[in-house]
């Protein structure tokens, strides 16, 4: 019990002290990443292209994460051989207004891959992913083994190293943009867990102790750009789900240059405190972005009558 | 003609090459991929007899074998894709020059009677074992098995090293990622068991080709030996005209040793329609015309030495019958979804491995079995979870399955149908062992009610503190055998959740005949 009282104590400490030093200048660069007050963009009841480009928008612009000449990483959500609307992957409809933003922005090159759960090209093709991102002149490519690089991950606590997809590692810009769905480790998945898509190697052994080991890796990934698809999400037996019973039509669609932020907002879909996520609580006590809702500043578009 | 011929031979080898490609997901063939294997009558013949049933599917396999009464072994010589490579390998073993001005032996043409008449009783008994010669199953097995991962490992082999130039790494990835997409490369690579037998086997077939030109088919194919029965009436003959001089042209030009010392005349038995001695023939003596033909026709076999060899060939599928199987092999033998009940399975399956070539670009959990349903069922597709597990939205392998061993099931149906039954070994599962967290098995359940739940509750771990837990458990109702759960577990080793046989859905033929299930 003793135990369990000292690691409260160190993360109550934690979080106080990750805020303090995110806004002291010569801090550690991926603590810097997490402005103290940001901006989560929240667009409803419009088509999913609309209100991705509206959310974006209010946050400045496509042109305020990606320059010209740069070279894009979309990670969306393909991890899974479902259909759109058994919202297991993230929508195609919104990935593909993505990749024309990006273009808009002037980049040189956009990429979408994810490493698969079920067989990589019955993904690809049934999320209906792989065509809408590449009608909008995205390069969709299947994970190749050989491109995983080893890293090391100074700020992680449990996994101090991982084999990371070379894209991840290259890329000027990475833009993370999952699908909002219930899982039983966390409640949901979100942004966090999203970015397992662009590990190697054994990624079951991650789900033991997934907590700390999941955060170790947003340490080292580190995207500028969050955009969490609820336009569907899927409120059982996820991550697969399979049931449009258990699919929700929300038609929302949020961005924040901030991941815990726009998590965060996430959860409430679900009807979950984000403070009692604990993932969440770790990211924010190692600074990586804004837990406090009350400290973000929500832009909402409401495209609905 | 024998340009005509080499065409012909050429387009049958590429179409039956394109065709093993095509068995691969998404599956949007215009031919089926498995027309070759149902274009066999041996494969037709020995079926249909063994399983006392009549197959739709097969039907172009009875159609070749009556247009063989007219026209002869026109499969033989002029489609059959193994006669092809073996007439390649034997370009390229033997000395270009023909042989001696001396007859070959004729010794060993009368074992592919005494095989085919092994095969048939054999059938006639209710036991198929066609499997094992059939030259079109022998030749899909041998591709899918063998010859298709070494192309694929040797083509990723050449992209890996490829990568590694500096400038070009981009347009590497682009035609790499070409090729996986059209299905050209499998995104994993294809592994199979022990596949030493059927290496050995097919290369054995190739390297007789030292001893005569198309060994093979001269005296062991059991399917040229039931087309030379039915052609003995064949309406087309060798036509040898007064311009012949005897030179012995063609003798030695026959690729099947069936022209007789007269040269005039011919055996129809074993001739292949391949035309080599009209090709051959200086003063074009030599000509193929309608009609009866005068030649040699009957098949020399002594009725001794054909029953000798029925007998063989009974004690040794008794041999076979007879061997042990273990209750734990067994249960290990799981079948893929829609398959027949076990001895309708064997007497159907050809072991052409055409399930699992195509389950090898999706979940790739078909394996043909060494020991799981024991000697009898050798190279039978069984599922090996631990390796690759049966994708959710997949109903392929039935689609392909040429003698319907696996029923074609209509996706709705298929995700209904058990392979098997998933188990806990509470001994290696994480949660249950060392009251830990884990989930995997769970989280990658595809069924949308999923079958497997948790039980949440506090639990004191090894190092004595109390937390709570979920352990999972598996929802007997609900689970279907797929083995993703086996196949994703994390603990390294045998794993803490595995699938068995038990409760399986295994239909009853021919309750449902190919075509009436619709493709998923």
């Amino acid at each position: 019990m003793q135990d369990k009282i000292t690691r409260r104590d160190f993360i109550r400490i934690g979080a106080g002290a990750g805020l303090a030093v995110t806004t002291l200048p010569g801090a550690p660069q991926w603590l810097q990443a997490a402005p103290a007050s940001p901006l989560l963009a929240v667009a409803r009841n419009g088509a999913p292209g609309v209100l991705v480009r509206k959310a974006v928008e209010a946050l400045g612009g496509m042109g305020q994460f990606v320059k010209k000449g740069q070279s894009v990483l979309l990670k969306p959500n393909m991890g899974w051989d479902r259909l759109p609307e058994q919202a297991a992957n993230t929508n195609p409809e919104a990935v593909a207004e993505v990749i024309k933003m990006c273009f808009e922005a002037g980049a040189a090159q956009v990429r979408v891959l994810d490493r698969t759960c079920n067989e990589p090209r019955r993904c690809y093709l049934r999320s209906g992913i792989e065509k809408a991102a590449k009608a909008a002149g995205a390069e969709v490519r299947h994970i190749v083994e050989s491109r995983f690089e080893e890293i090391q991950i100074p700020g992680g606590e449990l996994v101090t190293s991982w084999p990371i997809y070379r894209d991840a590692i290259e890329s000027d810009v990475i833009i993370n943009m999952p699908i909002a769905k219930h899982h039983s480790i966390s409640g949901v998945t979100l942004s966090f867990k999203n970015l397992m898509g662009l590990l190697g190697g054994d990624r079951g052994a991650l789900h033991n102790h997934f907590m700390t080991k999941i955060v170790d890796i947003n340490t080292a990934v580190k995207p500028a750009l969050t955009i969490i698809d609820a336009w569907r999400i899927m409120l059982r037996n996820g991550p697969t789900g399979g049931s449009l019973a258990d699919v929700a039509e929300k038609r929302i669609i949020l961005a924040s240059a901030d991941r815990v932020a726009a998590d965060a907002w996430a959860m409430g879909l679900f009807n979950i405190d984000p403070a009692t996520v604990e993932y969440l609580r770790h990211a924010s006590r190692r600074g990586l972005g804004q837990l406090d809702l009350k400290r973000v500043k929500i832009e909402e578009i409401n495209l609905g009558v | 003609m024998i340009t005509f011929r080499r065409i012909s031979q050429l387009l049958f080898l590429t179409l039956f090459i394109v065709l093993f490609f095509q068995a691969g997901f998404p599956y949007a063939s215009i031919l089926p991929a498995d027309l070759f294997l149902r274009a066999s009558p041996l494969v037709a013949v020995a079926v249909m007899l063994a399983g006392r049933v009549f197959i739709a599917t097969m039907i172009l396999g009875l159609a070749i074998l009556l247009l063989t009464i007219p026209f002869g072994r026109f499969f033989c010589g002029w489609i059959c894709p193994l006669g092809t490579i073996i007439d390649g390998s034997d370009h390229l073993i033997r000395r270009k020059r023909p042989p001696a001005r001396q007859r070959e032996s004729l010794r060993w043409r009368s074992w592919k009677f005494f095989l085919l008449a092994a095969v048939l009783i054999s059938a006639i008994f209710s036991t198929q074992f066609i499997w094992f010669f059939d030259p079109i199953a022998l030749l899909t097995r041998t591709f899918t098995t063998v010859l298709y991962p070494v192309f694929a490992f040797a083509l990723g082999a050449l992209f890996n090293a490829a990568f590694k130039l500096p400038f070009l790494e981009d347009t590497v990835y682009s035609l790499y990622d070409a090729a996986q997409t059209h299905a050209l490369l499998p995104i994993q690579q294809p592994r199979f068991f022990e596949t030493g037998l059927i290496v050995a086997i097919f290369a054995l077939i190739l390297g007789l080709g030292m001893v005569s030109r198309r060994f093979w088919c001269r005296n062991l194919c059991p399917l040229g030996a039931l087309l030379g029965i039915f052609s003995r009436y064949r309406l087309t003959r060798r036509y040898v005209s007064e311009a012949c001089t005897s030179c012995s042209l063609c003798q030695r030009a026959c690729k099947m040793n069936a022209i007789e010392d007269d040269y005039t005349v011919n055996n129809t038995v074993e001739c292949i329609e391949c035309a080599e001695c009209v090709s051959v023939c200086k003063p074009h003596a030599v000509s193929y015309r309608f009609g009866r033909n005068p030649g040699k026709n009957e098949i020399d076999l002594s009725r001794r030495r054909l029953l000798q060899a029925s007998a063989a060939g009974l004690a040794g599928l008794a041999l076979f019958k007879t061997a042990a199987v273990s209750r734990i092999q067994k249960g290990h033998a799981i079948r893929p979804p829609g398959a027949l009940v076990e001895e309708q399975f064997l007497d159907r399956c050809i072991r052409c491995q055409e399930c699992v070539k195509i389950c090898s670009t999706t979940g790739s959990c078909l394996q043909p079995s060494l020991t799981e349903s024991g000697a009898e069922g050798l190279w039978s597709p069984v599922s090996i979870p631990r390796v690759g597990y049966c994708e959710y939205s997949c109903n392929l392998c039935g689609q392909v399955c040429p003698t319907g061993a696996i029923q074609p099931l209509a996706l709705p149906d298929k995700q209904k149908t058990k392979m098997g039954m998933a188990y806990f070994d509470k001994s290696r599962c994480i949660p249950w062992y060392k009251q830990e967290d884990c989930l995997v098995c769970e989280e990658h359940c595809p069924l949308p009610e999923k079958a497997i739940l948790f039980d949440v509750h506090e639990a004191r771990g090894p190092d004595g503190t109390l937390r709570t837990v979920k352990f999972p458990y598996v929802n007997e109702d609900r689970c279907i055998g797929c083995g993703i759960c086996e196949n994703k577990c994390p603990v390294v080793g045998a794993p803490g959740i595995f699938v068995t046989a038990a409760k399986e859905t295994r239909l009853s033929a021919p309750v449902a005949m190919r075509g009436a299930a619709s493709a998923g």
